[in-house]
């Protein structure tokens, strides 16, 4: 029995690596690493669906030169220490690029590495400076800290003519940068910094923060941080009778924002890249077949991702999947590119230019309220 | 008035402290385990009680769904993990409570989703009350009101019931007690089960407090517990309790004009290196 079983365990083995092997060799292997476990999990799951879902319609519209693309996934736990190892991994199996659909700990690690190895790096939505600045190999589809923050500084000043704003900051590379890029155009806009609260990314109440927003009495709450933190967040401020406009950042753009905060999500502001009524059809297409596909509401960080290989299929159609340079020169050379998150064009950084769409919480769902497409305020710095 | 908000919000957060703590200092002092997995026990609850809230509507089910489940998860922590290397030096039991920890958090991961859940309908959380410009919402009113019963309950029954007495004594001399015929292990398994019905009971609260219930939220309380009953004087109950206060309202002072400084837990533990540097005993522990 079991020499029969075992030899037609070999036989059917066989054939599916006869059958396997040729088309597998045709794929083009795009590197994807993202926090699938550990703490920012949450992100790496929609993270990883984005991604899905753009080889998904890539290769559904016949994929890049006739070749399919595949994805390569690796779990980065959002630790910088399990990005060597897994940079060392897409090297030695010899990819030509790579997407990261993580924080900046991890992805700032690897820039470096791949710039070393010539293998173009895409950092879908980390947010740290240097990860660019490790060489021109590396690039951002997504907004900077700091141009994120000028955009929300127009926001309140000229779209909401308010002049009074607290600042509740996440002591970390996004948060402060934010704060800073507030900061620098606050004054051109009107607007007057009252007060500024920085807490942890551990943190859960807010109760010290709460009393100290009602003692300064701000018009505005200008607020920076994920959706686990700003989510309790803005609902101890409402619960605690805080009733100021609040506006957040790209960081509360996921459903489970507005799941934590529920009716205290109602009216809070976002500077964001997805907007969510848009008429921009690949940004359309992107947030529909988001949803009928993962049965939840597409977010940033998936829009971000899904850009990240859209930019990525776009350059190896160009220049072939061989030859590292070649993609990379590619990559640089994309202007008014039509993504999930808009029209883009990079900087000699490797940085992007988009607009900022500012979106409105309406109803238990993202709405639009404007966008700010200004060039020379949300321009990205270049070096 | 700000200072004075200032203060109860410290409190508030002080009892969730010493709801978690006290369990730790019982543990502590009788087997001289730091029970770092008490933060699952947390966590579960938590979790439990949210979805019995979600599901039933009722706050009152929840509560006890999980002091169940929690009193449950206790005991079997210490029945499958610590119970068979009581003989091996503490810092094992140590490393076994850490991996606990790490592994539970990640099946909360599995089980429960990544993002963390909130309460469909919390009503404390919106029930507010107004005074002389503070405000404060009835969860907050009820962790201090669950952190008065529960510890007074627990000073009762130390001091009055039978079964405390045997507990004290094997706390103070496990041999002597033993000898005038107090059942030990039954003894232990009710120091977990009581130590469990307390964490379980703070992790529903806090769920509440923060409006959310997530994987990784046992990790942090469970730390700082472990700071408070250093600062307490190790397994002195009443050192615990104003430790616990104590801590909450640095914090909560800290995390308004420290900020800039350091964060929260920083300031918890920069306390705790100060206080050991004056009194190396802890704030209650006799100096030996």
């Amino acid at each position: 029995m079991s020499v029969t079983f075992r030899s037609k365990l070999f036989i059917a083995s066989a054939l599916a690596v006869a059958l396997a092997a040729p088309a597998a060799a045709q794929n083009i292997k795009i590197g994807f690493h993202a926090p699938l476990t550990g703490f920012a999990a949450s992100d790496g799951k929609s993270a990883l669906q984005g991604a899905e879902l753009a080889v998904e319609q890539i290769n559904a519209a016949g994929g890049v030169n006739g070749r399919k693309l595949e994805l390569v996934v690796q779990d980065d736990q959002a630790k910088p220490e399990q990005a060597l190892p897994l940079a060392n991994k897409y090297i030695g199996d010899g990819l030509k690029i790579v997407v990261s659909g993580s924080y900046s700990g991890p992805t700032r690690a690897a820039a470096g590495v791949f710039h070393k190895a010539q293998i173009p790096y895409i950092s879908a939505y980390a947010i740290h400076p240097d990860i660019t600045r490790a060489g021109n190999y590396v690039f951002r589809t997504s907004f900077m800290g700091e141009v994120q923050g000028r955009a929300a500084a127009k926001l309140i000043g000229d779209n909401l003519k308010k002049k009074k704003v607290t600042l509740l900051t996440l002591n970390n590379d996004f948060g402060q940068a934010l704060s800073a890029g507030f900061k620098e155009v606050a004054g051109k806009f009107g607007v007057q910094i009252v007060s500024e609260y920085t807490y942890a990314m551990g943190d859960r109440q807010f109760g010290s923060i709460v009393a100290s927003v009602k003692k300064d009495d701000p018009e505005v709450l200008y607020v920076s941080g994920y959706f686990f933190n700003g989510g309790p967040l803005v609902a101890q401020l409402r619960a605690g009778g805080v009733s100021a406009q609040i506006v957040g950042t790209e960081g509360f753009d996921t459903h489970n924002f507005i799941s934590i905060a529920k009716e205290a999500a109602e009216g809070v502001m976002i500077t964001t890249s997805l907007d969510r009524d848009s008429k921009l059809p690949p940004m359309r297409k992107f947030i529909e077949e988001y949803e009928t596909k993962f049965k939840v509401p597409a977010d940033m960080v998936a829009a971000s991702t899904h850009t990240a290989i859209s930019v990525a299929a776009e350059a190896l159609g160009k220049a072939g999947a061989n030859d590292g340079a070649k993609i990379r020169a590619a990559i640089a050379g994309i202007k008014d590119f039509q993504v999930a998150t808009g029209r883009i064009s990079f900087n000699e950084l490797g940085e992007i230019y988009k607009a900022a769409q500012i979106q409105v919480i309406k109803g238990g769902k993202f709405r639009y309220f404007a966008t700010i497409d200004d060039p020379v305020l949300l321009a990205p710095p270049t070096k | 008035m700000f200072y004075v908000e200032l203060l109860l919000v410290g409190l508030v957060w002080g009892c969730t402290y010493a709801m978690m703590a006290l369990g730790l200092t019982l543990v502590y002092g009788l087997l001289r385990i730091l029970h770092v997995a008490q933060a699952t026990v947390f966590t579960l609850g938590a979790y439990v009680g949210l979805l019995v809230a979600n599901h039933t509507g009722s706050l009152a089910l929840a509560f006890v769904a999980a002091a169940l489940a929690a009193g449950a998860l206790g005991p079997l922590i210490y029945r499958l993990i610590y119970q068979p290397i009581l003989d091996k030096p503490p810092f094992v039991a140590l490393v076994a409570s850490i991996g606990v920890l790490i592994a539970m958090e990640d099946g909360f991961r599995l089980m429960f989703g990544p993002s963390g859940l909130s309460f469909a309908d919390n009503t404390w959380f919106t029930t507010t009350y107004s005074l002389a410009g503070m405000v404060l919402n009835l969860v907050q009113v009820w962790i201090v009101a669950a952190a008065v019963l529960l510890l007074s309950a627990f000073a009762v029954f130390a001091a009055r019931t039978r079964a405390g007495v045997a507990w004290r004594a094997t706390v103070s001399d496990p041999q002597m007690a033993e000898s005038f015929g107090v059942g030990v292990i039954g003894v232990r398994y009710l120091n977990f089960l009581i130590a469990s019905l307390l964490a379980g009971v703070a992790g529903v609260l806090v769920g509440l407090l923060n409006n959310l219930v997530e994987p990784g939220m046992g990790g942090v309380i469970s730390y700082k517990g472990l700071a408070i009953i250093v600062l307490g004087g190790l397994g002195n109950v009443p050192g615990t309790l104003v430790a616990s206060l104590l801590l909450g309202v640095v914090e909560s002072y800290g995390s308004v004009f420290l900020d800039r400084v350091m964060d929260r837990d920083a300031i918890a533990f920069l306390f705790l290196i100060i206080v050991l540097m004056v009194r190396p005993q802890g704030l209650l522990g006799k100096a030996h």
